[in-house]
Order: structure tokens, then sequence, then C-alpha cells
């Protein structure tokens, strides 16, 4: 006790006085220390890239804006209207009027020139820090074909949105997904794949049967999902590029089903239902190994590797409620890492490898959460009627997950969330959307 | 799917659903459209061997309390019919439809449903039904009945079917 | 006789059939393009930028070279074996079911055993007593985009946000002195903390589970931190009088007597408006930085001047973010100067500031 009042009052005459006292005491520089900041997005000017051939012009409209809602969908930057600007930027090669976007409070740049050449399209910019009057990092350029050009929009974003936050980017990435039509007792579900931010769907399967959980492959070049095709769920693997797939083999009278890729690309964890019982195995992708990870009269599903491949994070209901678990690769004790109210589910381990991200259900309402993966730290980011399937974005900074509403008239829509509980907003998909996945970062 | 497409799978499923032993897709009730064989049974709901009977008077379906997959008292006794119908229907198979309300995430559904579909196969085994008679499949929450998000819906939802299939002999 | 189960046997192959492949057939997977994006590497860009550096200032731009001599060698990104933007042929039916073998799978390794038991049972768990709704007697906060050590009300909508007010200033065409039109200017609206959707008011109580707030670790210990007490009551009561006494006696400097606790909040808080954390990553929150300013007489940095120190608890590439953001923060709420008392100017000539993002990392 006096012990502790001795430590407040040494807090209070240090919080009173300051390092100032310190300061007396020597001739040294005036310290001080900054623990509060604030937390706002960062206001950024683009001007409109420069267009350098004739033809490039619409290219450099549209490059820009996708760079634009790039980096402002992310809830870390703010664009500032090109309204404000006091001056533009007349060429690439011009000087910057540091002094014109200081006023106007952008503290990025981004200016960029393009030029197309037949179908080639070339793509440059730089990136200044507009209060320091200095560059981050250098120019850097892209070529590709025309019909790229997305692609190289969202490399200028992930480049520009690297240099300033410092974690990787994630705008040139893929996300595979389930596209839902129709009302809950008759829904057509069918497995569709776009780009990050909703652009360019394609449909990877017709909707004849129901398909679950796309997962992608470590290369992103594949896609494991569920499929009633047979009239029972069994695993396929289909290959994005020329969507040829196939059926996983498996044993008759058992279900298989939420499967997911180990980072090796060629194991596979899986859940298979045999005779009610529901437990995780292994095998390798193309034919054979079949391992049994857990053997326990409780429900062992939606397995989820460690980025190094040691462990893996499932949920179970052997606790007499759904409940986290980790284990290692080869299958073992299991160590419960979830002790919250309520019930977990999901769990997806963190490209970074930090984190696990699940689903909760508690008092009547779904969650999406992350926590450590001794299970602390756990922060609920999202609150509705129905959340689950996260999937995280290839820097772990973000998750996209799936939100349905209530009702006769409920519908399935895909959500993304960066980490810190900020920047929810909806995902636009032509149809309703389940159960996505987020593929790596493109090469 | 075109219209044409539709025209031709209707046309064929009513087609089918009059033949001798109604196929998986009649477990509607489509079953009662009058024989058109020679020597087949009518399968009207009052044909006690019939597909209709089985679905509406033996009772095709067992509902299960929130998160459970145990048989109840009332299951039971639909249980015991469909032992006693299949016992004395043996061209008949079954596959056991399990199912989940919305109330869930969809991989613990579908495992749950196939609990609940196992739970309804060991109960007809135990009955004396054969076992390679009987098949199980789970839907999660993927194929419910009810649409509306309450109690009301979701209690219909939890719920295994037996949906029969045409007989052994063909 | 048979002729039923002949005719039904016939239409259920074909019905079977034709669900089998002529749905399949049906299937309109859409062609993939695979785009042809190359990057060249920034060591690349960088060679070739070399001899035109990155303008420093307005004065000296240099004229980026011909960019046309990058080397243009598109790599297709999609590695397939097969050629690239094939029409996929129609999907095919799954291959016939192998038989299931039942030797393939294989006996259980050891089996799981099962630990249900919390790891730390002794220690009251930090997650049950934050379970108690915070709800009662916390005012639950607004969410708000910005987020900032004090609440702000929603400004003016006509205000530009910036953190230091300013009135809106009009031409005046009588007056004498020229000043620039600008537009009036007003703190951004900021909640106090980062409102996620599983923290809204309404659903506080049954379904937020505020994570419990990280104990904070054992402060870091920078340059800037005060002489350590010891934890005795003599100790302290030593303290106390010296501490007292270098405030009260004053100071042999000659620039001018130390700043007082309140100067140095103001310039605390004058940093703390800019400080904005908001786009830096997971990795440099973690990361303490301490950065060296010159100050000018007229209490602005000089911009040139500032340099990290020290930093602790990230990567290089985190403790650069860091800095950054640390150097935006003076320059921007600096460019005004601080408000700083001219007489102690030796006292704050020089400043050392110690970033420490802890208690931003968990708001």
């Amino acid at each position: 006790m006096r012990f502790q009042t001795a430590i407040g009052i040494a807090a209070l005459v240090l919080y009173v006085l300051g390092a100032g006292w310190a300061q007396a005491q020597s001739s040294g520089p005036l310290r001080i220390e900054i623990t509060e900041g604030v937390i706002e997005p960062l206001p950024f000017a683009l001007p409109v890239f420069e267009a350098e051939t004739g033809d490039a012009g619409s290219y450099a409209g549209q490059i820009s804006q996708v760079i634009a809602a790039d980096l402002t969908g992310t809830g870390l930057f703010r664009e500032i209207a090109p309204s404000a600007f006091i001056s533009g930027v007349s060429s690439f090669a011009a000087p910057i009027q540091f002094a014109d976007w200081k006023a106007i409070n952008a503290q990025a740049l981004v200016t960029g020139a393009v030029s197309v050449q037949g179908n080639r399209l070339n793509v440059k910019f730089r990136l200044y820090d507009v209060f320091s009057g200095a560059e981050m990092g250098s120019g850097l350029q892209f070529t590709g074909t025309t019909d790229g050009w997305r692609r190289m929009a969202h490399k200028v974003a992930d480049a520009v949105y690297s240099r300033i936050t410092g974690e990787g980017g994630y705008f040139d990435s893929r996300v595979v997904y389930v596209s839902e039509t129709g009302a809950k007792d008759s829904r057509q579900k069918r497995l569709a794949i776009m780009d990050y931010d909703g652009a360019n769907v394609q449909y990877l399967t017709d909707s004849s049967s129901i398909v679950l959980a796309p997962r992608f492959s470590p290369d992103g070049q594949r896609v494991l999902y569920t499929s009633y095709e047979t009239g029972f769920p069994r695993i396929y693997v289909l290959d994005v590029g020329s969507v040829q797939r196939r059926v996983l083999e498996s044993q008759e009278g058992t279900m298989s089903f939420a499967p997911r890729f180990a980072p090796d690309g060629r194991t596979i964890v899986y859940s298979l239902s045999q005779g009610g019982n529901t437990d995780i195995y292994a095998m390798n992708i193309n034919g054979g190994g079949v391992t049994r990870l857990t053997s326990a009269p409780s429900i062992e599903t939606a397995p989820s590797f460690s980025p190094d491949g040691s462990q893996i994070v499932f949920e179970s209901d052997r606790s007499g409620s759904q409940q986290l678990y980790v284990m290692p690769a080869r299958g073992g004790e299991a160590r419960r890492i979830s002790f919250g109210p309520g019930r977990y589910g999901t769990p997806v381990w963190s490209p970074r490898g930090d984190l696990v991200a699940f689903t909760k259900q508690n008092a009547g309402r779904f969650h999406i959460g992350v926590m450590r993966l001794d299970g602390s730290e756990e922060r609920l980011l999202t609150a509705s009627f129905l959340d689950e399937g996260p999937t995280w974005a290839p820097n772990g900074r973000v998750i996209m997950f799936t939100r349905e509403t209530q009702g006769a008239q409920g519908r399935s829509t895909l959500y993304s969330v960066d980490i810190t509980g900020r920047n929810l907003r909806p995902v636009r998909t032509p149809e309703g959307g389940s159960d996505p996945s987020w593929s790596p970062l493109q090469p | 799917m075109k219209l044409t497409t539709k025209t031709v799978l209707l046309v064929a499923g009513l087609a089918l659903a009059a033949c001798t032993n109604p196929n998986s897709f009649g477990a509607g009730g489509a079953g009662g459209a009058g024989g058109v064989g020679g020597a087949v049974v009518p399968g009207s709901a009052n044909d006690p061997t019939s597909t209709a009977y089985f679905n509406q008077t033996v009772g095709d379906r067992v509902l299960f309390a929130v998160d459970q997959s145990v048989v109840s008292d009332e299951g039971r006794v639909v249980l015991e019919g469909q032992a006693q119908w299949l016992l004395a229907n043996t061209d008949f198979t079954a596959v056991i439809e399990g199912h989940a309300d919305e109330q869930g995430t969809r991989e613990y559904n579908v495992a749950l449903g196939a609990r609940r579909a196992n739970a309804v196969k060991e109960y007809l085994v135990s009955r004396g039904v054969a076992d390679n008679r009987l098949q199980t499949v789970s839907f999660g929450k993927e194929r419910p009945i009810e649409i509306c998000s309450s109690e009301a819906c979701y209690a219909k939802n939890r719920r295994a079917v037996t949906v029969l299939a045409g007989g052994l002999s063909g | 006789m048979h002729k039923g189960h002949y005719i039904s046997g016939t239409a259920h192959l074909a019905l079977l059939g034709w669900m089998a492949f002529g749905d399949v057939f049906a299937a309109e997977p859409l062609p993939f393009q695979a785009t042809d994006v190359s990057v060249i590497s920034s060591a690349q860009f960088d060679a070739l930028m070399a001899a035109q550096q990155a303008p420093q200032s307005v004065t000296e731009v240099a004229q980026p070279a011909a960019p046309e001599a990058v080397v243009d060698t598109p790599q297709p990104p999609v590695p397939d074996t097969e050629t690239e933007l094939v029409q996929p042929d129609p999907a095919v039916t799954p291959e016939a079911e192998t038989p299931p073998d039942v030797s393939q799978i294989t006996p259980l390794p050891p089996p799981a055993d099962v630990s249900d038991q919390a790891p730390v049972l002794d220690q009251p768990s930090a997650d049950i007593a934050v379970l108690v709704p915070e709800v009662a007697d916390t005012p639950v906060p607004q969410a708000a985009e910005r987020v900032a050590p004090e609440a702000v009300q929603p400004p003016d909508p006509e205000a530009l946000p910036d953190p230091v007010e300013q009135e809106a200033v009009a031409p005046d065409a009588q007056g004498e002195t020229l000043q620039e039109p600008s537009d009036a200017t007003a703190p951004e609206a900021a909640a106090t903390e980062i409102v996620t959707e599983a923290e809204q008011p309404a659903r506080a109580p049954d379904t937020s589970l505020r994570p419990p707030a990280r104990r904070p670790e054992a402060p870091v210990q920078t340059a800037a931190a005060a002489p350590q007490v010891p934890a005795t009551d003599d100790a302290v009561d030593a303290a106390v009088e010296e501490a007292v006494a270098a405030a009260q006696t004053p100071a042999p400097v000659p620039q001018g007597p130390p700043l007082t606790g309140g100067e140095k909040d103001a310039l605390r808080v004058a940093v703390s408006s800019c400080w904005n954390v908001g786009s830096l990553s997971t990795d440099a929150l973690a990361t303490t930085v301490v950065v060296q300013v010159s100050m000018m007489p007229d209490g602005k940095p000089v911009n040139g001047s500032i340099r990290m120190a020290s930093s602790s608890g990230g990567s290089d590439a985190a403790a650069r973010q860091a800095f950054e953001a640390a150097r935006r923060a003076i320059i921007r709420c600096g460019s005004r100067g601080f408000d700083l008392p001219p007489e102690k100017y030796g006292q704050w000539q020089e400043i050392e500031m110690t970033f420490n993002p802890e208690r931003m990392r968990i708001k």
C-alpha cells in the first residue's frame, strides 16, 4: 500500500514537473514525449495522370480513378477533391510546387503519366511527402497490355500504400466467392471470381448444384470448394485459368467439405463426416495419403493452416460448444484458444501468422473478430444478425466476410473491415455474395 | 437455365413421376398422377405402399431442438412408422437429409446436419431396416423450407427428412 | 408386363444422362483473360533514374529521363502449363469416381488429446472481468472517422478540416495589407477511440467483448525518460524535494528558466494534434521513435533538421514510417510556429520528441 502510494506520488510529481525537471539538470535539448495522436485518414492529392500519347487519355483518367479508389477504400487515406487544387501538375516532369499542395493540406502527392503504344500500356508514377518536400521512394513504372490497365492501377496503388503505411499492398489481388441469387429456400449458388474491389466478375461454375466455401491455393491458380454435384457434398479442385475441375477421391457413404490448402499447395485439410461424426483429415491433392488428424466423437471442422504450415487452427464442439483449437499439422494434442462467452467458429490464420480471424456467435448475434494465437487480445470487429466466414487480405490488414440480412428477404453480401475495426464497407458484386476467399498478391 | 430446358425437365419429371417407382424427384408428392403401366399400383396417398402415403401419413421428417441431434419422443413415433413402412416396402431405399437452421456457421451446420441424419439412420437400423438401404446427406443451412428469421421457422428447418428413392429392383 | 419398367428405365437413364452431361455442357464459363503486366524492379528504375534524382525542392527539379529506355519485357503472370488465354473447354464432368479405398485412411497417429482447460487458470481472467459491460457508467464513444485525444464535435460543415482553427479570411479591397483569402478551418470531428461495429452503444452490453486493454508494459525507456524513482518513501521524498527545488530555483542557464509544465503541455498537445498514426502499419504502431529538431526563434521548426535519433520496438522499415509520420506532425503543426516563450529560446532551441504510439495502438 505504502509502496503504491509512493509510486503514485512519484508519478504525480513526474507528471506535473515533467521532463522539465530533468531538463534543468542538464543543458541538453528540451525533451517531450508524445503518446497521444490522432487517427485519421491521411489526405492525399492525385492529379489525373498525364497522357503522354494521344490515345492514352481515357486510360490516364480511369487509372487515376482506380488508384484513388484503392487508396480511399482502405479508410487510411482521404482524397482531396481536384477542385481544391491550387496548381495542377502540368506534366510528370514538371517541378512540384510543394507550397500549393501544403496549402490544401495534402500530405501525400501522387503524380503519374500514361502512354500507349499499340496495345502496350506504360504507367509511371512518383510519390511525394508534401510537408517534407521530398519524394518517398523513387519513381516506378509498369508496362503491360492495355486490357490489364486495372491491374496496373492496382499495382501503382499498392506501391503508394506500401510506401506510406509500411504494410504490404493488397489491391492487385482477386477474390473467389459464391455468387447467390434467389430466395433463401431456393437459393442458386455458383462460384465466381473477381478483382478484390468487385470489378471483373467472372463465373467459374453454373448454379445447377450447391457450391460452398471456395478456397484459393497459395499460388492463386487453383480453388478448392465443396459441391453437391453428386448429391452429396464432395471436394473439387478447379483450375482458375482453364476452369477445369475434378472431384477429389472420397470414400462412399461419407461427406467431405471445408477444404483448405496447406502452404505447400499440395496438401489439403478438410472435414469428413462418417456415421454422423465429423473429423479433420489431410490428403495429397494429387491423390492418396489420406491421414486422419482428429478422432473424437465431437464435430471437428473448418481447419486452417498457419503460414509456416506447422500448425492447424480449427473449431470443435468437444467442450460442449463450438470453440477454437490449435494442433500440430500432423495431428496430436490440441490446445483450446477461445474462452470468451459464446461460440467461436471458422478460424482463419492470418498471413502474417500473428492473429486468427473467426466468427463468433453470442447472445443471438454474430461477429467477426480477431485474437492472438494464445487467445489473448480478442477483439470483435463487427456485429450483425449474421456475419461469418472471414478471409484475410494478402497483407493481413483487412478482412472480408459474409453478411446475411434477416428475414424472408434476407440476402448475402460481402463486406470488408480493417483489423482495427474501422472502415467497415460492403464489396459491390452483381448478385449476392458469400464465402469469400482472398488470393495472394498477384505476381 | 433456359426456358426450354426447364420445360424438358418438367415434362420429364412428370412423366417419370407417373412410373411404377416414384423416383427421388417425386418426394414432394407428385406421385399421385395415376398409374400408366399395366400392373402398377396407383401412387395416391391412400395407397399405403406409395411415397405419398409415406410422406403424408407416416411422416417423412423429424425435428430437432437447437444444436441437438437427439431424436425426440415425437420423432421416435414418426421413425417407428418409417421403420415399419420400410420393412414392409423393401423395394425402396432412402436418403436421409439432415438440415440445420441459419443460426450457425456454414461448416458447422453441415456437420450438425450429418449428425441429425445419422441419428435417424441409426434409429431405423436399430428397428431392423437394412443399413445398405439408407444413405445420409447433410445440407447444413443451405436448404431451409421456412425462410423467416424466427424460432417458428428455425424449428421447422432443424430437421431430418427421409427421402424415398427408387426400389432396389428398379 | 415389364413394358412399363423398360420405358421407365429408359426415361430415367435419359434424364439422368441429361442431368449429368447436358447441363454441364450448357455451362458457359467466361473465358479468362490473363493480364500481362510486367514490373521493373525498383533497382532497375533507380538505375535509370539515377541521373536525374527526384526533385528535392522546386528549384532543383531534374527532368525524368526518357522512360522509353526501360526494359520492356513483360512476363506473363500466369505460369499455367497450358497456353494462356485459351478458351476453356466446356467444363468436363468429374472423372468417374475411383472406387473408395478404405485402406487409404491410415490409422490414427497419436490420438488427439483433448485439453479444454484454460491454459492459465490461476490467473483471474482479464477477459471475464471486461465482460462486465463498461456500458453502464462509461459514456459510449460516438463513432467518428477520426480518433483524437479529445472528442471533437462535428464542425461547421463549411470549414476545411485543419487542426489549427482559423477564421475565414475574405479578400478586402480596402485593406492596406493584402491577406490571401482562405477558407475557415476547424478541427475535424473526432472520437476518442476506434468504435467498432461490435461496440455500438445499443449492442455493447450483450455483444461486445471489448478486448482487455493491453496492460502497458514497463514504459519504454527513452532518452527522455525521467530518472528512475527508487521505490522507497525516502527516495520519493527526496525526489519530490529535489524536483520542487529544481522547479523553484531559477535555473543557472542564461537562456531563461525551464519551460513550465503548462508550456510543455501546450507543445505536446500541439504536436499531438498533427501526429496522425491512422495510416501506419501495425508494425509501425508498435515502434517508438525519438526525433530531434532544431527550432527557430519564432517557434518554427527547421524542417531540414528533423532527424531520427533512435527507435525501438519495430523493424527499420517500421521505424522509417513512424519517423515520417512524426516528421509530418512537426512540420505541419509547426508551420505557423509553436507557441513557445521567446524569452526561453535557449531552453527549446533543440527539442527531442519521443513519439510513443503504445496508447494509440489500443484505441
